[in-house]
């Protein structure tokens, strides 16, 4: 019997070659992006999960509120793990993890410029159970001067990680033995090349820290493993109790006002917490999450609604062998298992075909999410499983409405010739294609949203110029190299076509440094935490901001040297200055007044306001070098820099790139987000038109007889393709009306995100309803034409 | 008659009801088939005499009356009851056809089998000795677009016969015919009616009718007569 359901159903795939390959490509279509997605999401929902102790390791972060604002930092100060294991002996390990600067490592004659770079205690493999390929995690850190490297890493020096255990990499001020090799295996929020030992850092730094016990010097990350993972909730309750007992006091001695509290953050939420500044890496996007899982499901359904649509279309076709069956004896419930059988194979063939969809498009997908899957991803024991739950979802759920609706024929109605049915419930068919054109239009929608605000956040003026300016990155470290800055800007200076140079600690998109000043106001000082620039005299020129009030930092007041500051309107309007130039504002060992007032510029992206900012004066910066060309002949321009940097810096790689480019690189998760819209507002409307192609196909067969009789009565094949065309365009249109509002919403909900938006401008409506609507027509229209162009004598014979 | 019945209906009634119209189809029919009969139904358009031929085959369940099937009243018997009925002890045969177009002649013939669980090599069997009945062996790889009508109801004839029914109920079965084919296929029912199978036909073609014993004509869903055929008895008398 089974052989029998088999061939009838194969034969059907081949007899009605159409239908077939709607059903089974639109499914294969959909399947694929499951299968992409659902890559993404575990991937994404594996970080940290590789440590044994995942569920034991929780981070200590801060939040630290002043004036009324909350500022949340993933870092925490280097007194808070001593404290914490002195008074919790629930703590198995305290370890604190300490970002180090970009650096150029040498080995023999190599040498590269390496980040992700953290110097770790020796508790720290304790914790983190990272896999050794070489070395002995218990003891690869417990000497100043080792590190412990990646496989990447090892493989890039030494060629293999076999061959780094005891080789020295040489940095510009100390050189490290390798101890160890761990595996890049598994993701993780601390995303590392390399772990040097920070026994290191504290006894060569041990003059700086000169205050151990200060609170506010947020520089490391500190992680806890707990003896038991009940003892989470406990322990964050007992650190209320911890800054009552040791920070309040020393925030009362220092005169600061500001108040203190800890935050326990579970390993594995860390990734998806957004809410953070400093944090160790950029965490992930629980959001594209949902969004992804959504599409996910929408596709799927959109490609079942389409087999349900044509199986139930035609069910005229099938009506027959229903009634023979029922008529040589086959039960009901034979026939409904005849029928989702029947609909188990089409999804199993076309969850073959986007297995091998899927594999082609791997690499296109990895570029688009930046991960890295292989392509014998359908190996993996998860995926087969998806891959099952999505067969007999499909089978069952999309087979099953058809299958009840075919096996309720009776022999008497459908075996005589002339007494056909027609196919199915055609109500519920008009409602499933609005269905699936609402969906359809909601990512359309999207789509053209997010394109639009790219566009506003590419295209605004960001109060700064930021084309055409070429930024070196300045290795750190080697002071020959900083004190020969003046001589390197004069012979930069040299060449026509480049107008100034500058350089400075802080640009435009990289970190600002946070400083805690006590600023003159109302007679009175105000205590409070500002951003700031440390910049040379050039800086403001090079960067073509518009001074507001007062003047630029100048060589001619010697005052100017931690005497003068320039700040931003918005810092004037914090303050709220009548007259800013001349006000006293204190902070480190400087006491300055302000000397200028800036027009306010965009140091952060457009998804957060301009807050304030001060712009400080030390010449002898040495961050970044920036240099402002003209727009003539760049491509010399840049090679007479690279030519010139390198005279000067024969020592280290030299890195370059463009402020533009730098600064756009924050929409990259949002260019990402219009990347994958676009795709899948395509891939549905691809698979609902398909559907629709199919449904339009059926209804032009069905009506042929009255189509003939229209013509011989005179109708013109025009208003035959119309009256075809009318029934799906009323439901496009209905579509259009449900989609838009849900639209408005969710994407008005994610303008919210940015400080500086667009407008939903009605256009963005206008046009996605029209694009829906001229292809929906278009699909159709084909059928209508190839229907209305039929013999009408042939037409009325047909039946 | 002394012969064992194989169908009895008392008062049978059958009405359509629609929005608006009620319309009756059989209105009170009392009618006797015993085994080995060869009954042919006969009557205008919309007389009923498909409904009734409907009802005997249990595709269609009565309105009213009563009616037994091998002594066993059937009359409210349930969808499952009717179907294993039909699939032990009914075969039918429709003036179109009715072959499955995706499935092969000898895939079609094997059908009721295999929803009688009857084993491969048996299914095998009976299938080529239907096949051979009906002179269509050489085509049993076809598909059925692929034969000529006469072929087809041959087919639908072995598909028919192939589980041994006791009952084959004929709707038509020359109406799509040519002359020559036609009178093939009323040649091979009464084939089967002489091996012993009861046979209940309806038909338009009152030379169809003539292979019958018996001749019941319908009118406005009532039997109106019901005849011995004089010349099939009188043969049977010589």
């Amino acid at each position: 019997m089974l052989q029998n359901y088999f061939k009838v159903a194969l034969r059907n795939l081949y007899r009605n070659k159409v239908y077939s390959a709607i059903n089974i490509a639109g499914l294969a279509l959909g399947v694929a992006s499951c299968i992409l997605i659902f890559l993404y999401v575990q991937d994404e929902l594996s970080y940290d999960s590789q440590f044994s102790d995942a569920d034991r390791i929780v981070r200590v972060a801060g939040e630290i509120e002043h004036d009324g604002q909350t500022n949340k930092f993933a870092l925490s100060a280097p007194t808070l793990a001593p404290f914490l294991l002195k008074d919790y002996p629930e703590l198995e390990h305290v370890t604190q993890l300490l970002p180090a600067n970009k650096q150029t490592i040498w080995y023999k004659d190599r040498s590269f410029n390496e980040d992700k770079l953290l110097f770790a205690d020796s508790a720290f493999f304790e914790v983190f159970d990272y896999k050794f390929l070489a070395g002995n995690p218990a003891t690869a850190l417990d000497q100043p001067r080792t590190i412990v490297v990646s496989e990447q890493m090892a493989q890039k020096y030494f060629g293999s990680p076999d061959k780094a255990l005891g080789e020295v990499l040489k940095f510009s001020r100390d050189s490290y033995r390798v101890t160890g090799v761990f595996t890049d295996e598994g993701n993780s929020h601390i995303q590392a090349n390399a772990f040097l030992a920070r026994s290191t850092f504290d006894t060569q730094q041990q003059d700086v820290l000169t205050d151990n016990n200060h609170w506010f010097m947020l520089s490391r990350y500190t992680y806890v493993l707990l003896r038991d993972e009940a003892q989470i909730a406990p322990f964050q309750e007992k650190l209320k109790t911890f800054a009552a007992t040791h920070i309040t006091p020393w925030l009362k001695e220092n005169d600061l006002q500001a108040s203190v509290k800890f935050v326990l953050q579970p390993l594995r939420s860390i990734h998806f917490n957004t809410e953070y500044t400093e944090d160790i890496s950029t965490p992930g996007n629980i959001s594209y999450i949902y969004i992804f899982s959504v599409v996910a499901v929408f596709l799927l359904l959109i490609a079942s609604i389409n087999y349900m649509n044509l199986a139930t279309a035609r069910s005229a076709k099938r009506a027959r062998e229903v009634g023979l069956r029922k008529v040589v004896g086959a039960y009901r419930s034979q026939i409904i298992g005849q029928f989702i059988g029947e609909s188990l194979l089409i999804t199993l063939l076309a969850v073959i075909l986007a297995l091998a969809l899927a594999q082609i498009l791997v690499p296109t997908f990895n570029s688009l999410t930046d991960k890295q899957f292989n392509s014998n991803f359908f190996l993996q024991k998860e995926v087969i499983v998806v891959l099952l739950a999505i067969i007999l979802f499909i089978g069952a759920v999309a087979g099953s409405y058809p299958a009840i609706f075919l096996s309720r024929f009776k022999p008497v109605d459908v075996l005589k010739a002339d007494k056909a049915p027609r196919g199915g419930n055609a109500a519920l068919r008009r409602s499933l294609v609005v269905i699936q054109f609402t969906i359809s239009l909601i990512l359309i929608i999207g789509t053209l949203v997010v394109f639009s605000q790219m566009r506003f956040l590419k295209n605004r003026d960001l109060g700064f110029n930021k084309e055409q300016v070429l930024i070196i990155d300045i290795p750190t470290g080697d002071s020959t190299l900083v004190n020969q800055l003046p001589s390197i800007k004069q012979e930069l200076l040299r060449n026509p076509n480049i107008e100034h140079v500058s350089n400075s600690l802080n640009i435009p998109a990289g970190d600002l440094s946070t400083i805690l000043v006590y600023a003159e106001k109302d007679g009175g000082t105000l205590q409070n935490a500002m951003n700031a620039m440390f910049v040379d005299y050039d800086f403001v020129d090079v960067m073509g901001i518009d001074l507001k009030e007062g003047r630029n930092f100048s060589k001619e007041f010697k005052t100017d040297l931690k005497g003068g500051l320039i700040v931003n309107e918005a810092a004037v309007k914090k303050m709220q200055w009548k007259n800013p130039i001349g006000k006293r504002i204190q902070m480190a060992d400087w006491d300055a007044k302000v000397i200028g007032v800036v027009k306010d510029f965009h140091v952060k992206s457009l998804h957060s306001k301009v807050e304030p900012l001060i712009l400080a004066l030390t010449p002898e910066s040495s961050g970044y070098l920036l240099v402002r060309m003209k727009p003539q002949d760049m491509p010399a321009t840049i090679a007479f820099v690279q030519e010139k940097w390198q005279a000067f810096d024969t020592k280290h790689p030299m890195e370059y790139f463009f402020m533009d480019e730098y600064f756009d690189k924050q929409y990259r998760a949002e260019e990402k987000m219009l990347t994958v819209f676009g795709y899948f507002a395509g891939l549905t409307i691809f698979i609902a038109c398909l559907g629709l192609f199919g449904l339009a196909s059926f209804t032009a067969q069905q009506r042929t007889k009255e189509i003939g009789i229209r013509k011989v009565l005179g109708s013109s094949t025009t208003s035959i393709v119309l009256l075809l065309s009318r029934d799906f365009a009323v439901l496009v249109m209905v579509a259009i009306l449900i989609a838009i509002p849900i639209a408005w919403y969710g994407m008005d909900k994610w303008l919210q995100d940015f400080a500086y938006r667009t407008n939903l401008s009605w256009w963005i409506f206008a046009v996605a309803g029209l694009a829906a609507m001229s292809i929906a027509l278009l699909t159709v229209s084909f059928q209508a034409i190839k229907a209305a162009m039929l013999d009408p004598i042939k037409a009325i014979r047909t039946q | 008659m002394n012969k064992e019945l194989l169908i009895e209906t008392k008062q049978l009634q059958k009405k359509y009801v629609t929005d608006t119209v009620e319309t009756t189809a059989l209105a009170g029919v009392d009618l006797r088939i015993a085994k080995g009969e060869f009954v042919a139904i006969m009557g205008p358009s919309g007389c009923g005499k498909s409904t009734l031929l409907n009802i005997l085959g249990l595709l269609d369940s009565p309105s009213g009356g009563m009616f037994k099937f091998q002594g066993e009243d059937i009359t409210h018997a349930s969808e499952r009851q009717r179907a294993k009925i039909r699939k032990h002890n009914l075969g039918f045969v429709f003036q179109s056809f009715n072959l499955i177009d995706e499935l092969t002649v000898e895939e079609n013939i094997a059908l009721p089998l295999a929803y009688l669980g009857v084993s491969k090599a048996e299914t095998e069997k009976r299938v080529t000795e239907a096949m051979e009945r009906m002179g269509i062996a050489h085509r049993r790889n076809h598909f059925p677009q692929q034969l000529s009508g006469g072929q087809q109801q041959r087919a639908a004839i072995a598909r028919a016969t192939v589980s041994s029914p006791s009952l084959i109920l004929a709707d038509e079965p020359t109406g799509n015919l040519d002359s020559v084919h036609g009178r093939e296929v009323m040649a091979l029912l009464t084939e089967l009616n002489e091996a012993g199978t009861t046979v209940v036909m309806v038909t338009h073609s009152p030379s169809d009718a003539e292979y019958a014993h018996r001749i019941v004509n319908l009118f406005d869903g009532q039997i109106v007569t019901e005849n011995l055929n004089v010349r099939k008895h009188a043969a049977e008398l010589l």
